[in-house]
C-alpha cells in the first residue's frame, strides 16, 4: 500500500468495500439502465409501429365504410330515380343527403360519367372533367374488376381519402366518388386507438428536390407542438426509415413516418407521423431509477453499518492491544488485555499478556542486575548470549576498602555502620564509575573494581589510578561529613594493578558471575593489603605504572607477595604530575636516596634519612607512617644475615 | 355535359298496327343474311349479339309489323338477356320468381318502372317500346339483374344464338348496312358497321370479329338461391 496508506483499519475496510461495491452497484445500475432504456425504445419503436399499422388500418377500414356508403346508398331506389332525371341540382342534393345518412363518415362526394365528365361535386372544385389523380383514380378504377379504387387526394389543402365505384343502372353508368378528409377528427379517431400521437404533414417540394415547406395539416398535438414537429420536419425531411427522435415541447418523441400522398419526387407529399413521447416509460425508467438509488443507499449504508460494527469489532481489541502495548513499550507491564473469543486476536492479545509477563520479569531481572552487578556488566550480560567462558585481555583492577573497618563497627550500631558503608560504598562507586570503571563485587566494605573490562579503553590504567586518587579525595569529603557526625574516620586502602586476566561469566549454567579471575586479580587484593603495611593511601603496581605515566609515583619497596615467586616494583601514586609541587617534589626525591641507601644496605645512612624525612610530618603521624615502616626495619635488619644477593626485595609470606 | 344527352328522353312516335301483315307478306323471298360472331381477342362465338339491317325509312314500313314479346324473370335473372324487339312492340315483363321484382330502365329509348310486383298479380307488367334504342333493365331488389331490350328500327334484327350464329330470312335485296352490337361491344366502333349487299340468289353471309370490352355487370349474391328467409 504505497499509494494508500489509511490511518485507520476501519477506513481501509470502507474504502475496500466501498471500492469494491461502487463498480458492482454502478455496473448494475448501467446494464439495468441501457436494458431500460433498450426496453423503452423497443416499446416505443413497436408502439409506433403499430401505430403506423392501426392508422392505416383505420384508414382502410375508414375507406371500406366510405366504399359502403357510395355503394349502398347510390343504389338507392330514391336515389337511382334522382340520378334518373339528369337534373344535376337534385342529383347534388342527393349525394349531400348521402354524406348527411353516413353520419360524418363521408365527407364528400363527386360523380362523373364514365368518361371523366364531372356531373356533381359538392366540393365545388370547379373541373368540368376529372384531372391529375382524379383522373388517375378513375383510370385505375376501370381496370379493376371491381370497378373499384382508392387514393389519397388534396382538395383545398387537405388530403382526403378518396374512393370510387361504379354507379350501375343497372350497368355502370358513372362514377361514384365519395371522401373523408384526413383532418382532426380522423387523427383523433386514430389516436383512440393507438394511444399515439398522429399527424398528417404535407412537405412541399421545390424542383431540384428542395424541400420548401412543411405544413401540419392534423395532428393531436398541441399547435405549439405542432409548429415544433414541422420546424423539426423541416430539418430532417421524409424518412421512411425506422423510428427518428424529435424533441417537442414537453420532451423528446419517438416519431414514424408512413406515406400517405404523393410519391419521392412529387413537388408535393403528405405522410402521416406517429408519434409517442418518452415521457411515459422515461418517468417510468425515472422511478425506476429512484428505487433502485434508494435501494443502493439503503444497501450501503448498511453494509457501512456492518463495516464500521465489524471494524469495531476488530479494531477495539486491537487499539487495546495497541495501547497495552504502547504501556509495556513504556515499562508499565500490569493490566492485562481482555478479549473474548478464540480468534486470532484474543490469541494475539494472549501472547501479549504472555510477552508483557515475560518482559516484566526480564525487566525485574534487568533492574536487579543492574543493582547486583554495575551497568556495564549488566548490558554486557544482556547484550550477548550468556555463556560460560571467558577471554583474556590486559585489565586494571582495583580493590578498595576501608581501613580499621572491623574495628569500626565493633564500636558503633550496626544500622549505623550499614548507613556509613552505604554511604561509602555509594560514593567510591559514583567515583569508580566516572571514571569508566566497572564494580565487580563488594564483600563487605572491600570493593572491586575493573577498568577496562567488559569494555576494553585506550586509557584504563590512567582512569584505574584517577580513580584510586578520586577516591582519596572522596574519603577527605566524606570524612568531613563524619566528622560534622561525631563517627569515626574512615581511611581507604587502594591497590591498583594492570595484568592479564580472564573475563567472563564464572560460575554454573543456572548462575553465573561476570568476574575477571587470575594472578593480576590477586595481586591487586595484595595490594591493597599491603597500604595497611606502608602506611599509604594506595599502592600501585610496577604494570600499572608503566600503562599511567601521568602521574608521580613514589617508588615504595620491591616486595614478594604470597603464592608469587617474582618480586613487585610497588609505588604510591601521588597525584598527576602536573599538580606535584617543589615541596613533594623534594619529599620524593629524598625517600628515593633513603630507599637507595636503604637497598645498599648503608644502613645509618638510610636511618638518618628516614629520620629526616619523619621530622617533614605531623609528629602524631610520625609512628604510623611510610616512613617508620623502614626505620622499623632497619632495627633489626642489620642485625640479620643477609643473603649476598639480596636486592632489597621485602617479601611477605601472610596472605 | 355528355351525360345529359344520354338522359334526354324524346317522345316516341306510335306505329299502326295494321301495317304487321303487310310487311310480313313482302319478305317471303328476300335474300338471307347468315352471320357467325366471334370475339376477336379469344375466338370464341359471341352470343347474344344483335344484328340489325338498316333499311331506308321508306322501306321500313313493309317490316314494322308489331308484336307481343315476353322478358321473363326467372330464378332472379332476365329472360331471355337480351332480346330483340322491332318499334312498337309491346313487352311484357312476367315474373315467374316467388319473390317480387321491382323491374326498372332509365335508358333514355324507354324509361320506365314496374314497382314490386310478383307472380299472379293483375297489374299491367306490359311496356310499349316506341323509340328505338337499347333499353338496360334493372331490378332495385337485386342489382345484378341485367337484361337488355333491343328496340330495332324493323324486324330485320335477330340475336346470335350460343354459336354466335344467327340467320336473317327477308331481308330485301340491295346493299344496306348492318350494324352490330353487344353489350360488351364499343359503341361507334367501325367494326360495328358494315354494309353488305343482299341478294335473293344466295345468302350474304357475315363473318366478324369483334373486340369485347370486360364484363363489368354486378356478380349475384351469394345467396340468391335460399328457400328461406328466417
Amino acid at each position: 500500500m504505497a499509494i494508500f496508506s489509511f490511518r485507520s483499519f476501519r477506513t481501509r475496510l470502507l474504502v475496500f468495500l466501498l471500492a469494491l461495491m461502487i463498480p458492482v452497484l454502478l455496473g448494475i445500475y448501467i446494464f439495468v439502465n441501457r436494458e431500460n432504456n433498450q426496453y423503452t425504445t423497443d416499446t416505443i419503436d413497436s408502439y409506433l409501429e403499430l401505430g403506423a399499422d392501426v392508422f392505416d388500418f383505420t384508414r382502410e377500414e375508414h375507406k371500406n365504410t366510405l366504399l359502403t356508403i357510395t355503394s349502398t346508398m347510390t343504389r338507392d331506389w330514391g336515389f337511382r330515380n334522382a340520378f334518373g332525371t339528369g337534373d344535376p341540382y337534385t342529383i347534388i342534393d342527393a349525394a349531400d343527403n348521402i354524406l348527411l345518412r353516413s353520419l360524418g363518415a363521408a365527407d364528400m362526394m363527386l360523380i362523373a360519367s364514365m368518361d371523366g365528365d364531372v356531373i356533381i361535386d359538392t366540393k365545388i372544385q370547379g373541373f368540368e372533367s376529372l384531372e391529375g389523380e382524379w383522373r388517375d383514380l378513375m383510370d385505375a378504377a376501370a381496370s379493376d374488376i371491381n370497378g373499384i379504387g382508392d387514393a389519397i387526394i388534396n382538395i383545398a389543402g387537405v388530403p382526403y381519402q378518396i374512393t370510387v365505384i361504379p354507379l350501375f343502372l343497372p350497368t355502370p353508368v358513372a362514377w361514384i366518388f365519395g371522401g373523408f378528409p384526413l383532418d382532426n377528427r380522423f387523427t383523433d379517431t386514430v389516436k383512440q386507438s393507438i394511444v399515439s400521437d398522429v399527424s398528417i404533414v404535407e412537405f412541399a417540394f421545390e424542383q431540384g428536390q428542395q424541400l420548401s415547406s412543411v405544413n401540419v395539416i392534423a395532428s393531436t398535438l398541441h399547435e405549439d407542438d405542432q409548429g415544433q414537429l414541422a420546424a423539426q420536419l423541416q430539418r430532417s425531411g421524409i424518412s421512411y426509415s425506422g423510428t427518428q427522435r424529435i424533441n417537442l415541447a414537453d420532451g423528446e418523441y419517438g416519431t414514424l413516418m408512413r406515406p400517405l400522398f404523393g410519391e419521392q419526387g412529387d413537388p408535393l407529399q403528405t405522410v402521416a407521423v406517429i408519434q409517442k413521447s418518452y415521457n411515459e416509460n422515461y418517468e417510468n425508467l425515472e422511478a425506476f431509477q429512484r428505487v433502485l438509488l434508494q435501494f443502493y443507499l439503503v444497501v450501503i449504508a448498511i453494509s457501512l453499518l456492518v463495516v464500521v460494527l465489524l471494524a469495531r469489532s476488530v479494531t477495539r481489541p486491537i487499539l487495546d492491544l495497541a495501547k497495552r502495548v504502547k504501556r509495556i513499550e513504556e515499562g508499565d507491564y500490569g493490566q492485562s488485555v481482555q478479549v473474548a473469543g478464540r480468534d486470532e486476536i484474543s490469541q494475539l492479545a494472549g501472547s501479549v499478556n504472555k510477552m508483557a509477563t515475560g518482559l516484566a520479569e526480564k525487566e525485574k531481572v534487568r533492574d536487579l542486575l543492574g543493582k547486583v552487578v554495575s551497568h556495564e556488566i549488566a548490558e554486557e550480560l544482556l547484550s550477548k548470549t550468556i555463556e560460560l567462558g571467558g577471554e583474556e585481555k590486559i585489565v586494571s583492577v582495583l580493590f578498595a576498602d576501608i581501613k580499621g573497618f572491623t574495628a569500626l563497627c565493633e564500636s558503633a550500631a550496626p544500622e549505623a555502620v550499614l548507613t556509613l558503608l552505604n554511604r561509602y560504598l555509594s560514593a567510591i562507586t559514583k567515583v569508580i564509575e566516572d571514571n569508566h570503571g566497572v564494580v565487580d563485587k563488594y564483600t563487605g566494605d572491600s570493593v572491586m573494581a575493573l577498568f577496562g573490562a567488559p569494555l576494553t579503553r585506550p586509557n584504563d590504567a590512567q582512569n584505574a589510578v584517577q580513580a584510586a586518587l578520586d577516591i582519596q579525595q572522596c574519603m577527605v569529603q566524606l570524612n568531613k561529613i563524619h566528622r560534622e557526625e561525631g563517627t569515626g574516620l574512615m581511611e581507604a586502602g587502594i591497590g591498583v594493578h594492570t595484568g592479564l586476566v580472564v573475563a567472563g561469566n564464572l560460575g554454573s549454567q543456572n548462575r553465573l558471575n561476570y568476574t575477571v579471575i587470575g594472578d593480576s586479580v590477586n595481586l591487586s587484593a595484595r595490594l591493597e593489603g599491603l597500604t595497611r603495611i606502608y602506611n599509604t593511601a594506595n599502592i600501585v603496581s610496577a604494570a600499572c605504572v608503566q600503562h599511567a605515566p601521568d602521574f608521580a609515583y613514589r617508588e615504595l619497596d620491591l616486595v614478594q607477595v604470597a603464592g608469587k615467586s617474582e618480586p613487585v616494583r610497588i609505588y604510591e601514586a601521588v597525584g598527576p604530575k602536573s599538580t606535584i609541587t617543589n615541596q613533594q617534589q623534594q619529599e620524593l626525591h629524598a625517600f628515593a636516596d633513603a630507599l637507595v641507601a636503604y637497598r645498599a644496605q648503608r644502613w645509618d645512612e638510610a636511618t638518618q634519612k628516614f629520620e629526616q624525612l619523619q621530622l617533614t610530618i605531623a609528629e602524631s603521624a610520625r609512628g604510623n607512617s611510610l616512613y617508620s615502616v623502614y626505620l622499623e626495619r632497619m632495627t633489626y635488619l642489620p642485625k640479620r644475615e643477609l643473603p649476598p644477593d639480596w636486592n632489597g626485595v621485602f617479601a611477605f609470606n601472610r596472605k | 355535359m355528355g351525360f345529359a344527352r344520354l338522359l334526354s328522353i324524346r317522345p316516341s312516335p306510335t306505329w299502326a298496327v295494321f301495317l304487321f301483315l303487310a310487311i310480313n307478306s313482302a319478305s317471303v323471298n328476300a335474300a338471307q343474311l347468315r352471320i357467325a360472331l366471334q370475339d376477336a381477342n379469344t375466338g370464341q362465338a359471341v352470343a347474344d349479339a344483335v344484328l340489325e339491317v338498316h333499311i331506308p325509312v321508306a322501306m321500313q314500313g313493309d317490316f314494322s309489323a308489331q308484336r307481343e314479346y315476353s322478358v321473363d324473370q326467372i330464378e332472379k335473372e332476365f329472360v331471355a338477356n337480351v332480346t330483340v324487339v322491332n318499334v312498337g312492340s309491346r313487352v311484357f315483363f312476367p315474373n315467374s320468381d316467388d319473390i317480387l321484382h321491382h323491374v326498372y330502365s332509365f335508358s333514355p329509348a324507354k324509361v320506365f318502372e314496374l314497382p314490386l310486383y310478383g307472380n299472379g298479380r293483375s297489374i299491367d307488367f306490359s311496356q310499349i317500346f316506341d323509340q328505338t334504342g337499347v333499353v338496360e333493365l334493372g331490378c332495385n331488389i337485386h342489382d345484378w339483374m341485367l337484361g337488355y331490350v333491343y328496340v330495332a328500327e324493323t324486324t330485320l334484327a335477330i340475336k346470335t344464338d350460343e354459336n354466335g350464329q344467327a340467320v336473317l330470312d327477308g331481308v330485301p335485296e340491295g346493299t344496306y348496312t348492318v350494324s352490330v352490337w353487344h353489350p360488351r361491344a364499343t359503341e361507334g366502333s367501325p367494326e360495328l358497321q358494315h354494309s353488305v349487299e343482299f341478294s335473293d340468289a344466295e345468302p350474304s353471309t357475315l363473318r366478324l370479329a369483334v373486340n369485347l370490352a370486360r364484363d363489368s355487370r354486378l356478380r349475384r349474391a351469394p345467396n340468391v338461391s335460399r328457400t328461406r328467409y328466417r
